[in-house]
Order: C-alpha cells, then sequence, then structure tokens
C-alpha cells in the first residue's frame, strides 16, 4: 500500500511531466486566492495552446501591478518592465522581430492611469501587439487606492469620503483611438477569454481586450464577483463587428455586454 | 603653404539669404582644400525675424575650435551687422552693400562706425545682382562673389556647390545664382583696389579632390548610427537633437530598418529597450528635458541589463532652458540620473568625427555590457560643421556584440548568472529552452523577483563589476603637452576641450608650461591615468560650459588639492580666449 506522501510525490511528478508547465510557468501566481485574474491567465494559455504557439517565440510584456507580475507565470520570453510602459516596449520588440507574437498586459492602474497616454498611439500606428487590460477599477498591489475606472463615490482609505472624479470608459476609449479590435470580456468566463484571444492573435494589427475582473481583497463593495456575475452578458446577437458606429454606441450605453464589439483589417 | 587662420563672418536679417550664403562659402572653402569649422546662430522662433550670423573659421591646420576674432565681415544688414563690430579683428574686411535694397536710416550704414583701421569694400550687392540677373534675389551671391574675387580665389568650387544646391530648382535658377556670384567676383576684380587685394589673398590651394566632407555632429552621430547596425529609430522632436531623426527619417528606410516618432520621450526609451531586447539595434536621440524623462527606463535597462543607445544633445538648462543655446549641464543627470544605484555608460565626444566614431561604440558597449549608453553632446558640437575625413567603421566594431548563453545550458539557463566579469550570457526572444523574464524588480539569477539582503548586495555587486569592466574598453584620456611637468593642466569634455586646446596651444606659444587632457569617457573614467596627469600638474583648471562644475564635481576629488574651476552659461561655445587668461591667472 502506497503511503499518502508518496501518492502526493507522484501527483506533483504527474503534473511536472505533463504539459501543465509547457504551458504555465514554473512561477506559480502571487495573486491572492480568489482573484479574478487566474481565469485570465488560463484563458489566455489556452489560447497559446490552441494555437500552439512556440513559446520561445511568444514575449508577453508588462507594466506594474498585479497584472504586472504576469510575465512571471507565463513560459513565454517575458518583460517586466516599469509602470505604465508596457505598450511602448511591446512595440520595440515586436518591430524589432516580426516573427514573434507580442502580448501586453497590465491593469486599469497602469493602463488608464499612468500608462494612458499610450493606448491611442499604439492604436492608431496598429502595431501587431495583443493587449489585455486587466479592469478591476482598484490598485491592488498598494492595498486599494481608486483607479481611472472607479466609480465616482468609490471609497477607499485613499477615498474615504468616495471619489470625485467620473470614470474611464476603457472600451470607448480603444474604439475612439481607432483601435483595429476591441473586445470585452470578463475574467469569470476563461473559455470566451481564450476564444477571442485567438481571434485577437490572429488579427494582423493591434488587439485590445478590456477584461473586467475583481479584486478580491481590497473591493468588497464594486467589481465583486456577485457583482460582476450579475450585470455581465453577452452581445446581442445582432451585434455587427464591422459597423464601429455601432460598437461605440453598444460601448456608450451598455458597460457590460460581452464579446468581440469592433474589428476591422487595415488593408 | 603659408599660415592662414581667418574668421569669416557672414550677418544679416532672416531673409538675407545669410545662412544659405554661409554653407556654400563652407562647401566651397572645403572643396579648395582648406579646413574649416563653422557654425551658425539664428533666431529659435520659427517665425522670429531677426539676426542670422554664420561663422566659418578656416585655416590650412585642422580647426579645434573657433576664435572670437572676426576677420571678414560680410553684411547683408548693415543694422544688425553693427553689433558684431565689437568682435572685429584690427585688421579686418567689412564688406557692405552700399546701395542697400531698402531704406537704412540715417547713420545705419556699417561705414559710420567702424574704426579707421577697419578695410571697408563698399560693393552694391544688391544692384549688381538686379544688373545680372534682373532681380536682387541674388545678392547674399553677389556679396559671396565680391569676397571670393577679392580674395583671390578660384570660382569653380563655388560654382559646383551652386550648382549642386540649386540644379535641383532647374537650370534657370542655378544660372541666375551662379550669375550673381560672378557679377561680385568681376566687380571686385576690376573695381578694388589691387594693393587691397594684395593684402586679403589667400594662397591658392591645388584643386586636388579633397576626400572631407563638411558635416555637423548631428550628422556624423547619424551616420554612425546607420554603420553600425541600426535597425529602428524611436524618437520625439527636441532641439537640438531633431536633426538626426531627420536625417534617419529619410535613410533608415531605405536601408531596411524603421523610424517611429513616438508620443514621448518615455516611450522612445521604451521602444529603443523593447528592440534591443529582441535582438534589433535602436537608437534615440534627445535633450535635457526628455532625458529627464527617459531616467526612469534608463535605470530600468541597468537592472534588467538591457542594452540602449541614447543620444544626449545638451541644451541649455534647466527645465525648459535655453533650447538653441550650448551647455554641458546634463553630466550629472547622464552619470546619476534616476533611482538607486544604476551606473551605466557615459560617453562625449569632442569633435565631429568623435561624434561618428563614439556613436559607433556605443552600440558595441551597450549589446556587450548590457546596458544603457548615453552619448553626451552640445548644441556648439552638434550644429557646428567640420570638413572631416569620414572614418568608416571596421567589421570588428558594427559585428553583433552579444554575448549568448553557451547551447549545453539548454534547460538551466540562469539569465543574471553572476559571473566574474559580471556579462551573463544574454538569449534573445526565439532562442529556443532559453526562456528567462526580465524585471526592474531585484531577482534572482534566474531573473525571479527577490528581495533577500544578500541577493541585492550580490547582485548590486555584479552590476557594477560589469560596468566598472567596461573601462577597459573606453577610450582613454588623450593628453596634449610638450613638457612633462605642467604649471597648468586643462582637463575639458565635450565642445569646450577644442577651446581648451587652443587656449593651451597659445599659452605654450607664450612659454607657459600648459597641456590638455581629453576626457571622453565621463563614466566609468579613467581614474588612474587622469590621476596620473593631475600629478605632474602644479593647478589644474576645468573649463566647463555649466554653473556647478560637473566634470570638476567628478573627477575633482582626484587631484591633491582644489582644481581650479571655470564656468560660463552664456550660452555660446567656451571662446579659448578666456581659458587662455585664466592660465596667465594660474601662472602669475
Amino acid at each position: 500500500m502506497k503511503t499518502s506522501g508518496r501518492i502526493l510525490a507522484e501527483k506533483v511528478s504527474k503534473i511536472k511531466n505533463s504539459d501543465v508547465f509547457s504551458i504555465r510557468s514554473h512561477n506559480l501566481p502571487t495573486w491572492c486566492p480568489g482573484c479574478g485574474y487566474f481565469g485570465i491567465h488560463q484563458g489566455l494559455n489556452n489560447a497559446i495552446q490552441r494555437l500552439e504557439l512556440p513559446h520561445h517565440k511568444t514575449v508577453t510584456v508588462s507594466g506594474i501591478g498585479c497584472a504586472g507580475r504576469y510575465p512571471f507565470f507565463a513560459n513565454t520570453y517575458g518583460l517586466h518592465t516599469v509602470h505604465g510602459r508596457a505598450l511602448p516596449v511591446a512595440t520595440g520588440v515586436k518591430l524589432a522581430n516580426p516573427d514573434l507574437t507580442v502580448f501586453a498586459v497590465g491593469g486599469d492602474g497602469d493602463g488608464l492611469g499612468i500608462g494612458g497616454g499610450h493606448i491611442p498611439h499604439i492604436a492608431r500606428r496598429d502595431i501587431d501587439v495583443t493587449y489585455l487590460l486587466f479592469d478591476n477599477s482598484i490598485y491592488g498591489l498598494t492595498k486599494g487606492q481608486p483607479s481611472p475606472s472607479s466609480p465616482t463615490g468609490f471609497k477607499t482609505k485613499a477615498s474615504p469620503y468616495g471619489t470625485t472624479e467620473a470614470p474611464l470608459n476603457a472600451t470607448l476609449m480603444a474604439l475612439s483611438y481607432g483601435a483595429t479590435f476591441v473586445a470585452r470580456l470578463f475574467a469569470g468566463d476563461p473559455d470566451a477569454i481564450t476564444d477571442a484571444i485567438v481571434e485577437g492573435i490572429q488579427h494582423k494589427g493591434f488587439s485590445f481586450f478590456h477584461i473586467y475582473s475583481t479584486c478580491v481583497t481590497f473591493d468588497k463593495q464594486f467589481k465583486t464577483w456577485d457583482h460582476l456575475h450579475e450585470w455581465v452578458h453577452p452581445l446581442s446577437d445582432e451585434h455587427d463587428p464591422t459597423n464601429l458606429k455601432q460598437a461605440m454606441n453598444e460601448a456608450l450605453e451598455d458597460h457590460f455586454s460581452l464579446g468581440i464589439l469592433y474589428r476591422r483589417q487595415k488593408e | 603653404m603659408p599660415h592662414v587662420d581667418l574668421t569669416i563672418e557672414i550677418c544679416g536679417m532672416s531673409g538675407d539669404g545669410t545662412i544659405a550664403a554661409g554653407a556654400l562659402l563652407n562647401g566651397a572653402l572645403s572643396r579648395a582644400g582648406f579646413s574649416l569649422m563653422a557654425f551658425d546662430s539664428y533666431p529659435a522662433e520659427i517665425r522670429g525675424f531677426g539676426r542670422c550670423v554664420t561663422r566659418t573659421r578656416v585655416g590650412v591646420e585642422e580647426m579645434v575650435a573657433l576664435t572670437s576674432e572676426t576677420h571678414v565681415l560680410i553684411s547683408l544688414d548693415d543694422e544688425q551687422s553693427l553689433s558684431r563690430i565689437p568682435f572685429l579683428a584690427r585688421s579686418a574686411t567689412v564688406f557692405f552693400d552700399n546701395r542697400p535694397p531698402s531704406y537704412v536710416p540715417e547713420g545705419q550704414s556699417i561705414a559710420a562706425h567702424v574704426e579707421p583701421h577697419i578695410t571697408l569694400l563698399g560693393i552694391p550687392f544688391g544692384n549688381l545682382a538686379a544688373e545680372a540677373t534682373g532681380t536682387t534675389r541674388g545678392r547674399n551671391l553677389t556679396a559671396l562673389g565680391a569676397f571670393a574675387g577679392a580674395f583671390d580665389l578660384p570660382s569653380e568650387p563655388f560654382h559646383e556647390v551652386i550648382r549642386k544646391k540649386f540644379d535641383p530648382k532647374g537650370e534657370k535658377v542655378a544660372q541666375a545664382n551662379i550669375k550673381s556670384f560672378d557679377a561680385g567676383v568681376q566687380y571686385a576684380r576690376e573695381k578694388l583696389d589691387p594693393s587691397i587685394r594684395g593684402i586679403l589673398s589667400l594662397p591658392q590651394k591645388t584643386m586636388e579632390k579633397d576626400d572631407r566632407e563638411l558635416l555637423s555632429g548631428n550628422m556624423a552621430i547619424a551616420r554612425g548610427a546607420l554603420d553600425a547596425g541600426l535597425k529602428l529609430y524611436f524618437g520625439y522632436p527636441i532641439t537640438p537633437a531633431t536633426p538626426i531623426m531627420e536625417y534617419l527619417a529619410k535613410v533608415l528606410p531605405e536601408r531596411g530598418g524603421r523610424l517611429l516618432q513616438m508620443e514621448d520621450e518615455i516611450s522612445s526609451i521604451g521602444a529603443v529597450l523593447g528592440s534591443f531586447y529582441a535582438g534589433s539595434r535602436a537608437m534615440t536621440a534627445t535633450s535635457g528635458p526628455g532625458l529627464s524623462l527617459m531616467t526612469e527606463l534608463i535605470t530600468h535597462g541597468v537592472m534588467a541589463e538591457i542594452p540602449a543607445v541614447i543620444i544626449d544633445a545638451q541644451r541649455g538648462g534647466p527645465a525648459t532652458g535655453l533650447p538653441t543655446k550650448s551647455e554641458q549641464s546634463d553630466l550629472h543627470a547622464a552619470v546619476f540620473g534616476g533611482p538607486g544605484d544604476s551606473a551605466r555608460i557615459v560617453i562625449a565626444p569632442t569633435n565631429v568625427s568623435e561624434c561618428y566614431e563614439y556613436t559607433v561604440k556605443s552600440f558595441q558597449l551597450a549589446e556587450k555590457y548590457q546596458t544603457p549608453v548615453i552619448v553626451l553632446t552640445d548644441f556648439f558640437l552638434d550644429n557646428r560643421v567640420e570638413n572631416v575625413s569620414m572614418p568608416h567603421a571596421a567589421p570588428e566594431e558594427i559585428s553583433d556584440g552579444n554575448v549568448y548563453p553557451d547551447p549545453a545550458l539548454k534547460g538551466h539557463y540562469r539569465r543574471f548568472e553572476r559571473t566574474e566579469s559580471g556579462i551573463s550570457p544574454r538569449s534573445i526572444p526565439g532562442m529556443e529552452g532559453f526562456i528567462f523574464t526580465t524585471t526592474g524588480l531585484e531577482h534572482t539569477e534566474k531573473g525571479i523577483p527577490d528581495y533577500a539582503p544578500q541577493n541585492h548586495m550580490q547582485m548590486s555587486e555584479k552590476r557594477h563589476r560589469k560596468i566598472t569592466g567596461a573601462l577597459a574598453e573606453l577610450p582613454v584620456p588623450k593628453e596634449f603637452s610638450q613638457k612633462e611637468s605642467l604649471d597648468v593642466g586643462v582637463i575639458a569634455w565635450g565642445s569646450t576641450f577644442g577651446s581648451a586646446l587652443e587656449a593651451v596651444r597659445k599659452a605654450e606659444k607664450k612659454g607657459i608650461r600648459a597641456g590638455a587632457l581629453k576626457i571622453t569617457s565621463i563614466f566609468p573614467y579613467h581614474a588612474d591615468s587622469i590621476r596620473g596627469f593631475m600629478e605632474r600638474c602644479g593647478e589644474i583648471l576645468i573649463p566647463e560650459l555649466n554653473y556647478e562644475g560637473q566634470l570638476a564635481n567628478l573627477i575633482g576629488h582626484l587631484f591633491g588639492k582644489e582644481v581650479t574651476r571655470l564656468n560660463r552659461v552664456t550660452g555660446e561655445p567656451f571662446p579659448a580666449s578666456i581659458i587662455l587668461k585664466k592660465i596667465e591667472s594660474l601662472v602669475t
């Protein structure tokens, strides 16, 4: 009879020898248990696997924040850069070697706050980079301050009386910047993330993924799992992703409809 | 060949064609085989209406600096030229328009203002041009022709440069300009007192084909980067670095490269780092305000050990400062700027050919030592023109400088291995079995974030060991002196070095035991050889175009006593005469 220790060791060895670690890095995520980012991680990994992308020809670029730690947990070449600058660095990587598949990842603070000035430019240049914006509307790594996508009145330790600013609408921004591929997704649905990212990778040009997520540790009031599950819903079947005006209208009218809002292959 | 050393100035109002005439003069003198250094000044504002001055120092030996004295002044607008009178040498000659096209207020003709010992040559530039071509538009060329005629210079080199400039605009335009020029030559030869011509003559150079090219510091940098195998350029417009971007915008695509004008300097350096990370040589050029924006990512390059090449064309500061003026006040920012202990390589050329040479070298250094390299220039060096024999980068200088991992290490790769040299073999995305993540967090040899006390000690030591080791490949200080022991040793960097050398040569002629030391490796610097020079000097003088004495702050401690600082922030190139005066005061 095998001891439980041996069973565990065998299981670990089986996992280690399986192809799990050819997809994931040996470094396990440092995110809090229950974090929405695990779902995004799974979604992206499955997309890489489905397309059979060679890992050594894939680069993940990030800024700073909980989402910024992503490259350590992915089995790809990784660039964990400074706060807010993933997109320009990713631009350099892609132009230097167009054979590489390049992902840029970051949170709402990184992408909409300090790095907000870079999204319009990578969009108008239409650099072939797949950008995943993890939007949980809070600064998690610094332990819970309001972010540019926090709702007005959002209370945190840094905003004890509630914020007075209006939130940014990242999807609408990307559309108006001229991004040629814009999708809105939810961390609670990894399969939908995989499906959309597969299309984003195949899209020749900049693809923007606005992914709603949650911070289970510092946000108990706004983007909780319960709220998000209640709010999100798929785009209507009648949505035409080739129609920019319709996409912008959708982004303006409904903040929680999910799917590929817009795609246009540049000549 | 008799000694020739003349400074020629052309002064006019915007619209007079002053800068164009200066460029043609430089081109023709270079073709005629003279050595020269030239520098223009004109209004910074786009629609500025103001004084334009071109200065050309011409001679037969290599020119290391400008002089503050003018020997020939060609005035295209007397009202503007009045301000140049104080700079005229005792034996100066002034060419002016004695029938100017517009009304000159009484007493504003330059003829009424110069000292009697100045030779005044009133020539109706405008009228002559109009007679020859029907319009006064070519009067700047007539003035140039009058100068060439008076100085017995051959017309061919002038005709060549005029054709080169105007042929693209059509035969008619080119012809008109040649006629305007010839009208000036003819007038000077026929109407000027022959005795004056004798005094003025420049020696005839043989018209052998000279392989030298007229090149500014900025163009030399751009050419160096191209020869070094530049693939990508990312930049943001800023004076005085913009001409590098504009030149590369045209040439880089022809060579299969690409240039992106980025949204700011932060994204420019970000893309440069991304490009080097992925295995392509990239560069950005900026000035002080842009360098300050880049500092965080430069230190990221230091921490994550990613190469980068950054040109910092210094201008007056702080903040927006004096965009079109010369200053050397970014040394502190280049060497020390940014968070943490972030040692990086900083080199500073002193002349146009070094601009080329060190740009080529910076790519090799950046790749081999996996670090950002900053090349410091300044407004004067960027914009002045010298005729130089263009060096061509040797294959070993442009070859791939990367140190790659041993294929046997596949699967056991430590990207930040603490080697003896501090250089850890670097894999490039696309290499199978050598995947790693690089980070600006302190990390282990494998690149995993780690804040353990001993780890940060060891990794800091590794990064600094690497930079210290780079010293072996950095250009050593070069001494210019005739004597073993010196009363005054002048140490200078950047464009100021030329002025220092000029001052030292003049001091030597006056019997002073003076010497000059050229420092081009700013960080790391050759402490031993600098100290060796200092030990042979009674006094050390460090002239700099900054207020705080930034090089003196860096290396002054190597001298047994206080170094003498000579600091100027007038926005102009450092005058050799002021350095000479200081040398003299130190020995009396």
